[in-house]
């Protein structure tokens, strides 16, 4: 807040995207004006931040935030706006959407809202689910970029999604197998990349299996193993062979603690099928050698503690869900679960500090009328699936004919698959209103655009998503800037507009105080100061002195949350489904627009999106101070391009059936042949002829799912010419 | 006493904290002008690549060929420490001279856009230092790649390796560096 005695002061705060890390940001405040940004200098491990955190001041004070409310004047997706009182963006949002609701009623409204804001206690899209809830429904969306098949089989396998273990933990282990997983540049809890590296040096033998040569392969690993995108499970399922006839497994931790090995062995065996999944089965589908995929499979079965580390890549492609079922089952057959230095390959979060439901749950649980109402919601669409579903309507299946977008919290033309589907879909719509902090890709769709305020100018409270033992206390420490408020003030006013007199009137300071209140039992057993000192202190810590890992309570009598309170490498609630698609045990799938499909068809190279060191999705794209560090480009092998005629840092064409993205070229050796990559996240951009100049990938990722519902990001062929 | 960079190259993953932490505390919002600069290095064919990054600022050297070529007596070392020190109102700018860019064989000198422009370049934060705190870089990486020290204390806890991948060391300036090389 401003500071008359015009004084620097410093404030210990965070960054509240959707990253795999949380870090602790120090604000240096003068004149009521962020100056500097520090990080942790505290005691270690201390919460170092990345470039993106340190570049947050450029983000605050962007000339490309939206400043005031803003009215469309030309098309949709030109980018014409004028500016506009909030009274009279408000009436407007409100008055179009009692009509629509008049007319169509409540499920031609869809709300889509994402990971704008991730871990956070009270600022994310919760507040407009609530206000959309007592407006008497919306059609939400479901699904997840990211991870959603790392979390469907950890379920599915574990019965929970706390199945990680906190970062230290990587020091106890004697070999890490790093698959499809970058923590140099996703981060992937704070401090990961830094214990990797302690680790090499302390000799623990690392492995990164992996399309591309990442800067964590090149940091921390002995050994690169490339492999074909979307054949992982493959792979796994050949070491799985290696380990049962070769009797490496650990046999008394399958039959105490697992269930359905034997179903899965027939299948490996062949039993069934009569096609023994060995190595050198694997070797063809993967690209990875037969001796090299057999030793890693004994190297991982004999030595102990060992990690399997993932995240969400190689599950996010055709029936991803295969891998991380098969890599879960790995761990087990090697018996790396409940133990210190080994890793149970589920979903990530470590049961140290602050539960999950302590973020969004508490919003759900204590605010009057949301989420307990949901029942009031109509079918959700797969976030996948909206551009589908707004251009088929009920026609096409769905469960109504879309008229209006909600959009807060997310940029889905950039982040969804399919941009130029999302833009048409996005075009035919009657009225689309977007919150939104700067003038992304969706926003240009936008007939009113509210603008929000940072983490910087408003009150928050935040955990490490990924569990963690410590959270912070994001103070306000700027007045919000030009005319932005939070989501939840403009809920505030939307609410009285739309005849909601329940939306309520307690402050974010009083919900804060309540949600913590309730945290404070929301703990892995660890104490949390009262909200007052936490406030004051900005970053509380919980001491603790070991790492924190899932399963550790082997011995309690039904370890396992599953129906079979076993860990079910045969499945029981995926078998309830009767989808063939989705086999209750680890199956390898041929997936569609992967490897085969590539030498058969027109779009002969694999194109795989990864993350971006300079972005967090496309949040901060726009920040100089970050584009500047490295160009945003398509890698390819130089086999590939030297095939097309394509130079390092030549323009070159990405293109399939859906679209066509204009980029830069980047010629290296890092990346296996057949396969390129491309940053996610860059800002869609089409020209006059629906050329992207912008680079966004999704303009050319295929706009389906996998049967569990990952996101197939890694799924997609395209080709590559030189720019015309 | 000589003040110099300790940098771990084989830990460093090309994350780029350090320059953005230099950047925003010497507030240095044109992009042009570098005081610390991250490069990668990729060598060989695929499968057998190599990759590797160097974080480079002024190195502060013993013999600094930059204040030998500035004809307008505007860079000196400082006596306590040895680090540089660069007088703007001295400096005969860009355009008029640029003598220190061109012998400095470490392209610290930064001059920012325009004719007039003067030179700048890592002070080794020596207001931090004062406060008993590491430059904002050091202080920065995540991965701890970097410190910061007396030369003498440095080589005893690091020896004395000036060669890596994508830094090419003049033994003639002497710079005050230490690097752990990720490939030997």
């Amino acid at each position: 807040m401003s500071n008359p005695a015009d004084r620097e002061t410093v404030h210990i705060t965070s960054c509240p995207h959707d990253c795999g890390g949380r870090c602790v940001l120090k604000v240096h405040v003068r004149g009521g004006r962020v100056r500097r940004i520090e990080t942790d200098e505290g005691e270690e491990p201390q919460l170092r931040a990345c470039a993106r955190g340190r570049a947050y001041r450029q983000r605050l004070y962007a000339p490309d935030r939206v400043q005031t409310p803003l009215r469309r004047t030309g098309k949709r997706g030109q980018g014409a706006f004028e500016p506009v009182s909030w009274d009279a963006a408000l009436d407007e949002v409100a008055g179009r959407m009692l009509d629509i609701r008049r007319r169509r009623g409540n499920e031609a409204i869809m709300y889509i809202a994402y990971s704008g804001n991730t871990g956070t206690f009270l600022h994310s899209q919760l507040g407009v689910f609530r206000l959309l809830t007592l407006f008497g429904g919306f059609t939400p969306c479901w699904g997840s970029a990211s991870f959603w098949g790392s979390l469907f089989s950890s379920e599915a396998t574990y019965g929970t999604l706390v199945a990680g273990h906190t970062p230290d933990d990587i020091l106890k282990a004697k070999l890490i197998l790093m698959w499809g997983w970058n923590p140099a540049e996703t981060v992937q809890k704070t401090n990961t990349a830094w214990y990797l590296a302690r680790a090499r040096e302390q000799g623990t033998h690392i492995v990164a299996i992996d399309p591309r040569f990442t800067d964590s392969a090149a940091a921390f690993a002995r050994q690169w193993v490339p492999i074909r995108p979307g054949t992982d499970t493959a792979m796994l399922i050949a070491m799985a062979h290696v380990m049962i006839t070769g009797d490496l497994y650990d046999r008394a931790f399958i039959e105490k603690y697992t269930s359905g090995f034997g179903q899965f062995k027939d299948y490996v065996l062949g039993a069934a099928d009569g096609i023994p999944k060995t190595p050198a089965w694997a070797a063809a589908i993967t690209g990875v050698a037969e001796e090299k995929i057999a030793a890693l499979a004994r190297l991982y079965a004999t030595m102990k503690p060992a990690k399997l580390l993932t995240l969400g890549a190689p599950g996010r492609s055709a029936f991803g869900e295969q891998f991380h079922r098969a890599a879960a089952t790995l761990a087990a057959m090697t018996g790396n679960i409940g133990i210190y230095g080994g890793e149970p390959a589920g979903f990530g979060l470590a049961p140290a500090g602050l539960k999950p439901e302590a973020g969004t749950g508490l919003i759900a649980r204590r605010m009057p009328g949301n989420l307990p109402e949901g029942a009031r919601q109509r079918r959700a669409i797969h976030i996948t699936k909206l551009w589908d579903a707004i251009l088929a309507g009920s026609q096409g299946g769905y469960g109504a004919d879309y008229k209006m977008a909600y959009i807060t919290n997310a940029n889905p033309v950039n982040q969804f698959m399919n941009s130029n589907r999302a833009a048409e879909a996005l075009s035919s719509l009657e009225f689309v209103v977007v919150h939104e902090q700067v003038l992304t890709a969706t926003a240009r769709y936008a007939d009113i655009v509210l603008p929000v305020n940072t983490h910087l100018e408003r009150n928050d409270i935040i955990r490490p998503w990924q569990g963690g033992p410590y959270c912070i206390y994001m103070k306000q420490l700027v007045e919000s800037l030009h005319e932005s408020k939070s989501d939840l003030d403009i809920c505030r006013l939307l609410a009285p507009r739309l005849g909601i007199d329940s939306y309520g009137d307690m402050s974010d300071e009083d919900w804060l105080r309540e949600f913590w209140q309730e945290a404070r039992g929301m703990t892995h057993g660890e104490e949390l100061p009262d909200y007052d000192r936490f406030r004051e202190m900005g970053l509380h810590r919980m001491q603790r002195e070991k790492p924190a890992i899932a399963f550790e309570q082997l011995a309690a009598e039904k370890p396992f949350n599953t129906p079979s309170g076993r860990i079910e490498i045969y499945s029981t609630t995926i078998a309830d489904r009767h989808d063939p698609q989705l086999p209750p045990i680890p199956t390898w799938i041929e997936p569609w627009e992967g490897p085969q499909a590539a030498r058969e068809g027109a779009y002969p190279l694999q194109l795989i999106s990864t993350h971006s060191k300079r972005r967090i999705h496309s949040n901060m794209h726009t920040v100089s101070w970050l584009r500047d560090l490295e160009p945003h480009t398509v890698w390819i092998n130089p086999v590939d391009a030297r095939a097309r005629g394509i130079c390092n840092g030549g323009r070159v064409r990405v293109f399939n059936d859906r679209g066509a993205v204009a980029i830069e070229a980047r010629v290296t050796g890092r990346i296996m042949p057949g396969v390129v990559s491309m940053g996610q996240g860059a800002w869609y951009q089409p020209d006059e002829n629906g050329i992207d100049r912008g680079g966004c990938v999704n303009v050319l990722l295929n706009d389906t799912h996998s049967p569990a519902g990952a996101f197939c990001s890694n799924s997609c062929l395209v080709e590559i010419t030189r720019e015309p | 006493m000589q003040r110099g960079f300790y940098f771990d190259q084989s830990r460093c993953t090309g994350c780029y904290a350090c320059e953005i932490a230099c950047r925003d505390w010497h507030d240095i919002q044109d992009t042009s002008v570098k005081w610390r600069r991250v490069t990668a290095t990729e060598q060989g064919a695929y499968p057998d690549v190599q990759l590797s990054y160097i974080s480079l600022s002024c190195l502060h050297c013993a013999d600094p060929a930059c204040r030998g070529a500035c004809p307008a007596d505007a860079i000196h070392k400082r006596e306590s420490d040895g680090t540089m020190l660069v007088d703007a109102d001295t400096c005969l700018g860009a355009d008029a001279c640029g003598a220190c860019r061109s012998a400095c064989p470490y392209n610290a000198p930064q001059f920012g856009p325009g004719p007039e422009a003067k030179m700048q370049m890592c002070t080794m934060c020596h207001e931090r230092l004062e406060q008993g705190k590491q430059p904002v870089c050091v202080a920065a990486c995540p991965m701890r790649a970097l410190d910061c020290g007396e030369m003498a204390e440095l080589q005893k806890k690091y020896g004395a390796c000036s060669e890596a991948r994508g830094f090419a060391c003049s033994v003639r300036t002497r710079p005050s560096i230490i690097i752990k090389p990720r490939y030997e």
